[in-house]
């Protein structure tokens, strides 16, 4: 098998992964219901990614993702929230990839998770005009460092566990 | 080192949302409401002497129902897919407004002095 298939199988497979944990998650009832606030499991698909694919292919993943995940969910008018954040988050845990190592992983995802609210937030902004909504930043901000944390060593033990059974 | 500085860097964030929220958790309610749909005020009411009542507010097709009984708000029903208007139940602070992200819906305390003519029943 040529590494190019097997690399765009593997991305295939982590993209599946992430819907199917997207879609679970869904089913979870949410204590705080405060908009943007939510465990977002299926970045622990996105945080493994960075960590061990180009920045090319972890966008692709992230992007597919978003793009299935609401059409699954129907709701095509969060996408540009979703959006915004995945991708602040995406850019910035790409350069931190090249200061934090695996080993310290967590860190990364928390940064990532913080970056990712305050791109919804941003946007959220823009879109609503209501200078009120930033009342939400700092729950979003505390969310962000917890839910990036658990994310982030979920991501960590997959990183583990993964080890001995890749190539 | 160099984690020593990004650990305290988390902590700091983490501590700026923790004082951020009791701040925000501390304000308190006022009795002056409005919905605002898309940025546009569509109703304004005074909780406190405001009759229970349901209305519907439409946003490109899509409906929130909003509910004001015993001198509360909140919406009643949404027919988007992730329903965390409905599931915010109450409006309960000034700080805290009631928000439909998909349908730009908000529902937000007002300072009495400023939308006193807008009041309606």
């Amino acid at each position: 098998m040529s590494e190019r298939v097997k690399r765009l199988t593997e991305l295939a497979v982590l993209t599946a992964v992430a819907l199917i944990i997207f879609v679970v998650e869904l089913q979870i009832p949410n204590p705080f219901p405060i908009p943007g606030i939510k465990l977002g499991l299926a970045n622990i698909i996105t945080v493994y990614a960075v960590y061990h694919y180009r920045a090319r292919e972890v966008a692709a993943l992230v992007a597919v993702r978003l793009l299935l995940g609401s059409v699954l969910t129907g709701n095509l008018s969060a996408l540009i929230y979703s959006a915004s954040g995945a991708f602040l988050c995406l850019a910035g845990m790409l350069l931190l990839k090249r200061v934090i190592d695996e080993d310290h992983l967590w860190m990364a995802s928390v940064f990532g998770a913080v970056l990712h609210n305050t791109g919804q937030m941003a946007v959220a902004l823009l879109m609503l005009r209501t200078p009120s909504l930033l009342i939400y930043y700092p729950f979003l901000l505390v969310s962000g460092c917890l839910a990036g944390a658990f994310t982030g060593i979920c991501a960590q033990i997959v990183t583990h566990r993964l080890k001995g059974w890749k190539r | 080192m160099k984690y020593k500085i990004l650990a305290i860097i988390i902590v700091v964030i983490l501590a700026a949302g923790i004082i951020g929220s009791v701040l925000v958790l501390k304000a308190p309610a006022k009795s002056n409401v409005r919905v605002l749909s898309d940025g546009k005020e569509i109703y304004t009411a005074d909780l406190m002497i405001a009759e229970d009542t349901t209305f519907d507010v439409e946003y490109q097709g899509h409906v929130n129902t909003v509910e004001i009984k015993d001198h509360q708000i909140r919406v009643l029903s949404a027919d988007c897919p992730d329903q965390t208007c409905v599931h915010m139940s109450w409006l309960k602070s000034s700080a805290t407004p009631v928000v439909c992200l998909p349908h730009k819906l908000i529902i937000e305390y007002i300072d009495a002095s400023d939308e006193v003519d807008a009041v309606t029943g």
